[in-house]
């Protein structure tokens, strides 16, 4: 174990202040000032994380400077790493200092310690990944923080009398720790450690935290709130930064034992966020030194670092497309996969850390799929019964906790976990279901890389063989997610080549294939795209497509809207709103005289009106976690925000730009539902939503704000995981998308069940085959559908699949009549009005740059059989589009919301200005009269 | 199990006894818990029990299952030094649960039942907060203690657990008690399975706040107790008579009612995923452990925050954290005048 000298005795003393040291340990108030030159350096681990260096091997936390209040401190920070480092000192310095240039930079900073107690340092920027550690600032007196005693007595120590010294982070949902002992030796402890001690020694802990917030917890222990006679036992750390230095007696008035410390954030203990305090006795067999037992390090083993240590991966989560869960070792990893940035290999035993460094909102860590052996799902779900639906929580019993991985809130910050078992994991965020992280747990006595005989689904489907159809095709959409360079790009000649890591894997029954020829024999490559061609019938007026992906110069987060004229169907206009960084800019909807789009920010908690004509910002309004879709209400013009990241819907009046309330999507002490893509009824009482976490449809008066009824959909699978809902447009029936159940449930006006439609039924996972299978004379099949808007006649709803299908269910029958092909990512589905009569369905795809354009009912005879793709338009500007910034690169990708203007559902268009409705046909204006 | 195992038992509890009386105590939790042989359960019994003034309470608890899949503790019995005072809770499990009244120096024998039936079979814990206990105690899983899951299993097979908690000096204040068990190590605190523990001081006195003066009272002149959890979504609240001791759970957001000049008594405990920040406003009160006055207080999950008030007008209370506001986190603080004898 690498040992680190103590602050105190390496930092160069000045030679005026060295004569009077001794007499400054005397516990004289007046001692001289020292003043201490700290030479760091900034490093990148093996594991891609960033340290602070002095001595011989960089550590997190960095190393701990111990000094004396009023002690000058000057530091020399050497940056070894490819990002700005610098050192700053919150808590003592509030100079905003500058960052030692990428490479080799050095730049000195310097800091008095003008007050006593623990403060983190970070080099800004890049702090959660590990660029941090404590200044220590001891009173000069050489008194430390008094404990509390088993008697209840307070009593005040000095520093010499301290055992040990405990120095703990909190990031992200990991504890982060290093020791000091009694003789100043410092010893990094890494993740969530064992913390030793024996019974009745003096132990001082120094809690530090940075990022989003935490409370501290330590189990039969209690203490002092610093500067007050409050006796404690958990303490919050606040957001940004904090620290919180205690001492207490270890064990005193409760004994020996293995005493839990915790963050005490739900979702954070859910995440992996603890660890021991081990209390040994001082007889007995559980007689000990109180040797500490370090967790899982950057040095330990993984993938190309051999060690015998547990060792880390740590995935960065970010809003950055395509690299939503990042290898902080990406270009490492990217040069061995050949495509994707998200796919981690570590050998049994080591852990996959997970730090929300680059995102503006909240996720969840979610096992999507897992190893069958490392985990049993019938032991870690919540029962099935009522609303309370859920995925699993992990198994509770077992030494490796904990396959399925899940929170039961998103939440900001980051989560840990060790995994024990060879084969396959993938990761994903409950609110942003296309995160996705990939884990291999190789064994390195078998040859390949092990996926592990069969897989367990966060669905409920288990035993699934990797050699299977399903898993395959899952492993395919996920090179696809991850990797933009195997994106469809239509405005290229050359054909779709999907770039897979070409490795030997192990797969069901110990077969060893290389995963890159086994994906493309089974779905090919170098596939020829479908030329693009525009509608024969122009539309009415203009499609708006998020296309959410698309980066322009002027911002740090993706994102901008491409306004594409139905008339020629050409792209008019890109919108990126530079000058408020928009962020995942995800669904739209219009108000009443189409004047003002309302767009949400998915990756944010924002939602922004734009002016309609101009594509000028109107305002930035601060909504609430991860806000995914928004609709005006037809009867009054309100906003409603669904807030898929939290537990409620926002309301924003219409005429005003604040949110007035939320209103709660489950009653108190629920659970929370997330609720995505919602409808709202006819006379706009009623608000329906897909409540995602709680596998359920939620009815609710929006006047009076009550719970009408919550519907289980997805036939009790644990992770059903309803994402949109669509609307006849008299309000008789709703259709929900269940993404992870690949099913549409169909639910009368009541939020009574109906119906069931499985997309998969012709579709058989361990063989791909696809025929008909449930006798309705079609072979179809929808994959991860999310999107399905009812056309606003009420005559079909067009489902967009993420499995690149896009079904068309009959509302006469609630029957499945056309597939149709789609494109990578297909997700979101919107109708607009076709000139003359009629409805296109306006359908994106995420990992395309194109929009898709169906007709359903092309003859307009009220027979959707000859449903079909009418036209293929490209979302790339050139040079002489408008635009408000400059597109930097993935040019028109990310297609999910798209709202065509003028709006046309049913009530909607009634309030339409006359500039708009005199573009419609009679029939579009008024499409509650049915004409079959 | 190993702490059968009288090597075991030595090593957690022997070298103690020297020094707590309260591990004596401890001793007895054996008996209940159909652990050990019955002859080692007799020697045990057989020690002596230190005489003190302090309470002796022995309290059995169930957690049920509500409607909406809410989850939460009953009292089932409750005795202080043999007198019966069950009649004090609601007979129905509530959110928060029964509220624990103790005193320092008190010691505490609790039993946990389960009333909760689903498929498979769930333990549930009490992990308490602040007082003392020992690591068989700890309401934990083998998982974390190393040593046994310290919970009840459904109560079809008479499966039951007891905790000792030792009430000693220097764990005065408002703490929480919470499942730590339920599914998984972290258990289902944030399904409803939470409660109080009062633990007034030995010395009889609180500090309380006169809007901006500050004076000592004994706990005895405190009119009411409020116990607000703050969940994610709500305050929930339990009302606490001072002269009656009757417990009143209140429900979500509560109106808090008071009458004019009494001094009511605040306890406040966050739990869930969000950070809050509590506000009565136009009130000042005391920061504990301090002589400041303050009208705000940021409250973590498991952090508690009591304090002292002269009831002097009405006044709203709230979670200003942005989004729980807007949910609706808040509540009245209702003030009226003494009705003229």
């Amino acid at each position: 174990m690498n040992k680190i000298i103590l602050g105190l005795k390496t930092a160069s003393v000045k030679a005026a202040a060295l004569a009077l040291l001794a007499a400054s340990l005397l516990a004289s108030q007046t001692a001289l000032a020292a003043v201490h030159d700290i030479s760091l350096t900034a490093e990148i681990l093996p594991n891609g994380q960033y340290g602070y260096k002095r001595g011989d091997k960089a550590v997190i936390p960095g190393p701990t400077l111990f000094v004396k209040q009023g002690d000058t401190v000057n530091v020399t920070v050497t940056n070894n790493t490819d990002k700005p480092a610098g050192f700053k000192v919150p808590g003592l310095s509030t100079a905003t200092a500058a960052q030692a240039a990428p490479n080799g930079g050095t730049l000195s900073y310097t800091f008095t310690a003008t007050r006593t107690g623990a403060y983190p340092y970070y080099g800004e920027g890049q702090q959660l990944l590990g660029l941090f550690g404590a200044v220590v600032v001891d009173s000069a007196d050489g008194k430390a923080e008094s404990f509390v005693d088993g008697d209840g007595a307070v009593r005040s120590i000095r520093t010499t009398d301290l055992s040990r010294q405990f120095v703990l982070f909190m990031v992200g949902s990991t504890f982060w720790a290093t020791e000091i002992s009694k003789t100043g030796m410092e010893t990094p402890l890494w993740t969530n450690p064992t913390l030793g001690a024996v019974e009745n020694e003096i132990v001082r802990f120094h809690v530090l935290s940075i990022g989003p917030g935490h409370t501290f917890h330590l189990h039969a222990h209690r203490w002092l709130e610093q500067g007050t006679t409050s006796v404690i036992d958990t303490r919050l750390m606040a957001d940004v930064a904090d620290s919180h230095t205690f001492t207490v007696k270890a064990g005193t008035g409760v004994g020996a034992g293995d005493w839990q410390y915790h963050c005490h954030l739900f979702s954070h203990m859910e995440a992996g966020m603890h660890g021991s305090f081990k209390v040994y006795s001082t007889k007995g067999p559980n007689k000990g030194t109180g040797n500490s037992i370090a967790g899982a390090s950057p040095y330990g083993a993984i993938f190309g670092n051999t060690s015998n240590d547990p060792g880390l991966v740590t995935f960065v989560i970010s809003d950055e497309p395509g690299m939503w869960f990042r290898s902080a070792r990406s270009e490492t990893i990217f040069s061995v996969t050949s495509s994707t940035r998200s796919l981690e290999v570590i050998p049994p035993g080591s852990s996959v850390n997970f730090i929300m460094a680059d995102t503006n909102t909240v996720h969840t860590m979610t096992s999507l799929l897992w190893p069958s052996a490392a985990g049993n799902p019938s032991n870690g779900h919540h029962s099935n019964n009522g609303n309370d639906k859920s995925r699993g929580r992990g198994t509770a019993h077992t030494e490796h906790a904990s396959m399925p991985f899940d929170q039961t809130r998103a939440y900001k910050g980051g989560g840990i976990v060790k995994l024990t078992t060879p084969g396959l994991y993938v990761f994903t965020c409950k609110v942003h279901p296309y995160m996705f992280g990939a884990v291999i747990v190789d064994d390195p006595d078998t040859e390949g890389l092990d996926l592990g005989d069969t897989i367990n689904l966060a669905t409920g489907i288990v035993n699934l063989p990797t050699s299977s159809d399903l898993a395959t095709r899952l492993l395919r959409t996920f090179f696809i997610a991850t990797a933009p360079n195997n994106w469809q790009k239509f405005n290229s000649p050359t054909p779709w080549k999907i770039t897979y890591p070409s490795v030997p894997v192990r797969i069901t029954g110990g077969a060893v294939a290389n995963l890159s020829e086994v994906l493309t024999a089974r779905y090919g490559n170098d596939v020829a795209l479908t030329p693009q061609f525009s509608p024969a019938v122009p539309g009415v007026g203009e499609v708006w497509v998020d296309t959410q992906f698309e980066k322009t110069a002027g911002k740090t987060k993706p994102g901008t809207i491409t306004v594409v004229d139905t008339s020629n169907w050409k792209v008019l206009r890109k919108i990126a709103l530079p000058q408020i960084n928009m962020n995942n800019p995800h669904n739209m909807w219009t108000n009443r005289d189409q004047s003002v789009v309302y767009q949400t920010q998915w990756f944010d908690n924002k939602l922004t009106l734009i002016n309609q004509k101009t594509g000028a910002l109107i305002k930035n309004i601060r909504v609430g976690e991860a806000p995914a879709h928004v609709m005006t209400r037809p009867d009054n013009d309100d906003i409603t925000v669904t807030n898929n990241g939290e537990d409620g819907i926002s309301l924003i009046p219409a005429g005003t730009t604040e949110v007035s309330q939320m209103l709660p999507t489950q009653k108190s002490g629920q659970q929370a539902t997330n609720p995505h893509g919602h409808w709202i009824s006819a006379d706009g009482t009623q608000v329906v939503t897909p409540n995602i976490f709680t596998s359920d449809v939620g009815f609710y008066d929006l006047n009076s704000g009550a719970i009408l009824e919550r519907t289980p959909t997805g036939e009790n699978a644990p992770g059903a995981h309803p994402i949109a809902i669509a609307m006849m447009p008299d309000s008789s029936k709703y259709y929900a998308a269940n993404l992870l159940h690949h099913s549409v449930s169909v639910l009368d006006g009541r939020g009574t069940l109906k119906k069931t439609i499985n997309l998969i039924a012709d579709y058989n996972p361990i063989d791909g085959t696809i025929q008909d299978r449930d006798g309705d004379g079609q072979a179809t099949v929808g994959i991860l559908p999310i999107q399905l808007p009812v056309s606003p006649d009420g005559r079909s709803v067009v489902v967009a699949n993420m499995g690149e299908s896009i079904i068309v269910i009959d509302t006469m029958t609630d029957r499945v009549v056309k597939m149709l092909p789609c494109d990578a990512g297909c997700h979101g589905a919107n109708f607009g009005a076709k000139k003359g009569g009629g409805y296109y369905a306006y359908v994106t795809s995420k990992f395309s740059n194109e929009l898709i354009v169906v007709d359903t009912d092309p003859n307009n005879d009220g027979n959707l059989s000859d449903a079909m793709i009418a036209g293929r338009v490209s979302l790339v500007s050139d040079s002489s589009v408008p635009a408000d910034d400059q597109i930097s690169s993935l040019a028109g990708y990310g297609g999910q919301g798209v709202l065509a203007i003028p709006n046309v559902y049913n009530s909607w268009v009634k309030n339409l200005p006359g500039e708009w409705k005199e573009q419609l046909t009679a029939a579009q204006q008024d499409p509650s009269l049915r004409q079959d | 199990m190993k702490y059968q195992h009288s090597d075991a038992m030595e090593d957690f509890f022997a070298s103690d006894l020297l020094r707590h009386s309260s591990i004596t105590f401890s001793f007895k939790r054996f008996c209940g818990g159909l652990a050990l042989p019955s002859v080692l359960c007799l020697t045990l019994l057989s020690l002596p029990m230190e005489e003190s003034a302090a309470a002796e309470h022995r309290i059995e608890m169930a957690a049920e299952q509500l409607e909406d899949g809410v989850l939460a503790y009953r009292m089932v019995e409750h005795q202080v030094d043999k007198v019966n005072i069950t009649s004090r809770y609601s007979k129905q499990a509530t959110v928060p649960g029964p509220t624990i009244v103790l005193t320092e120096g008190d010691k505490v024998r609790l039993t946990i039942r389960n009333g909760i039936s689903m498929s498979p079979d769930q333990q549930v814990s009490v992990h308490v907060h602040g007082v003392h206990y020992n690591i068989l105690s700890d309401g934990s899983l083998k998982i974390i203690n190393k040593i046994d899951n310290e919970g009840a299993y459904p109560d079809h097979g008479g499966h039951f657990y007891t905790y000792i908690w030792d009430v000693a000096p220097g764990t005065a204040g408002t703490w929480p008690y919470h499942d730590h068990n339920f599914e998984t190590h972290n258990g289902a605190e944030d399904r409803g399975l939470y409660g109080a523990v009062i633990v007034n001081p030995a010395s009889g006195t609180v500090t309380a706040s006169n809007g901006s003066s500050i004076s000592s009272i004994p706990v005895a002149g405190i009119r009411k107790d409020y116990v607000l959890y703050l969940s994610d979504d709500a305050f929930w609240g339990m009302e606490i008579d001072g002269a009656t001791r009757q417990q009143t759970p209140l429900g979500a957001n509560p109106l808090l009612s008071a009458t004019s000049g009494d001094n009511v008594r605040f306890h406040l405990i966050a739990m869930g995923t969000y950070l809050n920040r509590f506000q009565l406003e136009g009130y000042q009160w005391v920061d504990p452990g301090t002589a400041r006055l303050i009208g705000s207080k940021d409250i973590g999950p498991l952090e508690n925050h009591a304090f002292t008030i002269k009831a002097l007008g009405s006044a709203n209370y709230m979670n200003a954290n942005f989004s729980r506001k807007l949910m609706g986190m808040k509540g009245s603080f209702i003030v009226t005048n003494a009705v003229p004898h």
